[in-house]
C-alpha cells in the first residue's frame, strides 16, 4: 500500500526524466509534437510510477516502447527507476510482449457464453425482459470502459473494474502534477 | 429442533467462545433489530429466509450456554452435514479475509450443495446473519469504514491457509466486516473470535439453477458488486446514484474527463514553453538547491492563494532562478532528484487534502 504523496514524487521524478530524454534527440518539435512527447512521458512515468501489478500499466509501457520515437524515453525512465532502487524492484516492467491471447480466448469464449445464454434464458424464462435490457445496457457500458482504460480488451469484468479502479486513481494523480507545474511555468514565463 | 450430529461436533468446538461472544451479540442484537428493520434492498428470498432466525437467534442467545447455532433453526432443511463437519475446525480471524484467489478456488468447490446459510460457533453468527438480511446495505456501510481495521488483520494472517479457508464464501468476509465494525470498540481478539466461521453455505435463489456454475457465477457476481462499490465511493457524486448502468456511466464519464484534462494540460504545457524540458531545468537547478526549498513553496503559494504580498518574494525567487539558468544545468543526476524530491516535497504539501485523503483510503481498499 502505498501514500499517494509517494506516487506523485515517483511520476514527478520520472517524468522528468522522460522529458529530459526528449532533448537529447535534438530536433526542432512543433507544438503538437511537443504536447504529444509531454502527454506520451507523462503517461509512462505514471504507468512506471505504478507497483508494477497491473495490466494498463504494462499495456501502457509497451505501446510506448514499441514506438520508436519514444523507445528510448521508456528505456531511460525505467532504467532510472532501477538504478535508484536496485534492491527493491528489480524490473517490475520487464517490457514484455502484449498478451494477444486474449483475443482468441475472446471469440472462443464467446461461443461458450452464447450456449450458456441460451441454456439460461430458457431455464428462466420467467425472468422479466426487464433484467435482460439491463444486461445489455451494462453489458455496453463494460465495452466502453475497456476501450478507456489501456489494455481493457483483454480483461473480464471484476478484473476490469479493479484496474479502473486504480488507473482513475493513478490518472488524477497525474492530472494534480501537471496541473501544479502548468501554473508554476505559466507564473514564471510571466515574470 | 435438535441438532444434527455434525453440528454437535461443531457446536462443542466453538462453545467455550461463546460466552464472550454472547455479551457482544447481545449489544449488536439492537443494532441489528433496527437494521432489519427496513427491508431488504434487493429482495432475496435470502433474506427473507434469514430475518426470521435472526429473531430466534437473540432469544436463544439469551439463554445461557446457548450452543447450538440458532441460525440452523429454520435453515437446516437441505444441507449435508458430514462433509460439513469434516471441515469445521476453529481457525483465527484470516480466514474471515481470504484473498480472492481463495475465494474462487471455494465458490468452485460447492458442487452440487444446495445449501443453507450456516454459521458455526454461537452468538456471533446470528447478527451476522441477520446482518447478511441485508446483505448489500451492510456490505455497502463497512467497505470503507471497516476497511481499515480489516486491513490489518487481512495482512496480519496472509499466509494462513487452511482448508476451512477455502471454504469460506464472501458473504461470510463481508458479515466479519460488518461485526467488525460494530466491534471497533471492542477488542482485536473478540472480533477475530466472532469472524472465525468455517464458511458460508449459499441458498440458491428460487428459481435458480443450483449447480456449481451459477454458485461461481453468484459468488463472481457478488465480487463484481464490492468492487462497483468501491468504484462508486471514489467517483464523486456516484454514490448516490442506483444501478450498475448508471453508475457505469459515471465512472466512464469521470475517467474520460480525466483523460481529456491530461492532455489539455499537456497542451499547456508545450505552449508555455519552447524547449520541451526547458522549464524543468531552468526550476530545479543545482546550485540553488537549498534556496528552492525555501523558494518553492513561496512560489507555490500565490499559486493556490493569489496574494500581493507575495510578490516580493516572487521577485527574489526570479533573481534566483536567472542566476540558475545562467550556469546551465551542469548537475549530476544524484543532485538533480535531490533537488526534485526537495521541491515534491513543498509541491505536495499543497494537494488538496481531499483528493490525498480519499487515494489515500482508495489504496487501501485496492489491498482488499
Amino acid at each position: 500500500m502505498r501514500s499517494p504523496s509517494s506516487l506523485k514524487k515517483e511520476f514527478l521524478t520520472k517524468w522528468v526524466v522522460g522529458l529530459r530524454a526528449w532533448s537529447s534527440s535534438s530536433k526542432e518539435m512543433g507544438l503538437l509534437e511537443r504536447k504529444k512527447a509531454i502527454k506520451l512521458s507523462a503517461d509512462v512515468a505514471m504507468a512506471a510510477a505504478t507497483n508494477g501489478t497491473t495490466i494498463w500499466s504494462h499495456t501502457l509501457i509497451n505501446n510506448a516502447s514499441k514506438d520508436p520515437n519514444s523507445k528510448h524515453m521508456v528505456q531511460s525512465i525505467l532504467t532510472s527507476a532501477r538504478a535508484r532502487d536496485q534492491s527493491n524492484e528489480p524490473s517490475k516492467f520487464p517490457l514484455l510482449s502484449p498478451p494477444t491471447r486474449c483475443a482468441r480466448n475472446r471469440v472462443r469464449s464467446k461461443k461458450v457464453l452464447r450456449k450458456a445464454r441460451i441454456n439460461y434464458i430458457q431455464r428462466c424464462s420467467r425472468r422479466s425482459a426487464a433484467s435482460l435490457i439491463a444486461k445489455t445496457l451494462v453489458k455496453k457500458r463494460t465495452q466502453v470502459l475497456k476501450g478507456l482504460v489501456p489494455g481493457g480488451e483483454c480483461m473480464d469484468e471484476s478484473c476490469l473494474i479493479k484496474e479502473t479502479l486504480d488507473y482513475m486513481i493513478s490518472l488524477r494523480a497525474q492530472v494534480l502534477i501537471m496541473q501544479h507545474i502548468a501554473k508554476v511555468m505559466e507564473l514564471f514565463n510571466s515574470k | 429442533m435438535k441438532p444434527i450430529g455434525g453440528i454437535e461436533v461443531r457446536s462443542m468446538n466453538y462453545s467455550h467462545k461463546n460466552v464472550d461472544i454472547g455479551v457482544q451479540a447481545y449489544q449488536l442484537g439492537e443494532e441489528f433489530q433496527m437494521l432489519m428493520a427496513g427491508p431488504p434492498p434487493t429482495g432475496n428470498s435470502f433474506t427473507a429466509l434469514l430475518e426470521l432466525p435472526a429473531n430466534q437467534a437473540m432469544e436463544l442467545l439469551h439463554s445461557p450456554g446457548a450452543a447450538d447455532s440458532p441460525t440452523e433453526l429454520p435453515l437446516k432443511r437441505h444441507h449435508n452435514m458430514s462433509h460439513r463437519s469434516a471441515r469445521n475446525h476453529p481457525h483465527d480471524c484470516a480466514p474471515a479475509f481470504p484473498s480472492n484467489a481463495a475465494l474462487n478456488e471455494g465458490a468452485t468447490k460447492y458442487s452440487g450443495i444446495s445449501t443453507a446459510a450456516a454459521f458455526g460457533g454461537g452468538g456471533q453468527d446470528s447478527p451476522e446473519s441477520s446482518s447478511s438480511a441485508n446483505a448489500m446495505k451492510v456490505k455497502s456501510e463497512p467497505m470503507d469504514s471497516g476497511s481499515s481495521p480489516n486491513s490489518l488483520p487481512h495482512t496480519s494472517n496472509p499466509t494462513v491457509a487452511s482448508k476451512n479457508e477455502k471454504h469460506t464464501k464472501r458473504k461470510e468476509r463481508e458479515k466479519g466486516k460488518a461485526t467488525n465494525k460494530k466491534n471497533k470498540t471492542a477488542a482485536n481478539d473478540n472480533s477475530k473470535e466472532g469472524e472465525r466461521l468455517p464458511y458460508v453455505h449459499v441458498r440458491a435463489r428460487r428459481g435458480q439453477a443450483t449447480n456449481s456454475h451459477s454458485l461461481a457465477e453468484r459468488a463472481r457476481r457478488e465480487k463484481i458488486n464490492a468492487r462497483m462499490k468501491l468504484l462508486q465511493e471514489l467517483v464523486p457524486g456516484c454514490s448516490k446514484i442506483s444501478g450498475t448502468a448508471l453508475v457505469l456511466d459515471e465512472i466512464i464519464n469521470h475517467v474520460h474527463s480525466l483523460q481529456r484534462k491530461v492532455e489539455f494540460l499537456s497542451m499547456r504545457l508545450a505552449a508555455v514553453n519552447p524547449r520541451i524540458d526547458f522549464n524543468l531545468d531552468s526550476l530545479f537547478t543545482a546550485g540553488n538547491g537549498s534556496v528552492l526549498e525555501s523558494n518553492f513553496p513561496s512560489m507555490v503559494m500565490p499559486l493556490m492563494w493569489p496574494d500581493i504580498q507575495m510578490l516580493g518574494n516572487e521577485q527574489e525567487c526570479q533573481q534566483q532562478w536567472h542566476l540558475g539558468s545562467v550556469n546551465q544545468p551542469v548537475w549530476t543526476r544524484q543532485e538533480g532528484h535531490q533537488n526534485l524530491i526537495i521541491s515534491e516535497n513543498s509541491l505536495l504539501s499543497y494537494d488538496s487534502p481531499a483528493n490525498s485523503v480519499s487515494l489515500h483510503s482508495s489504496q487501501q481498499k485496492m489491498e482488499i
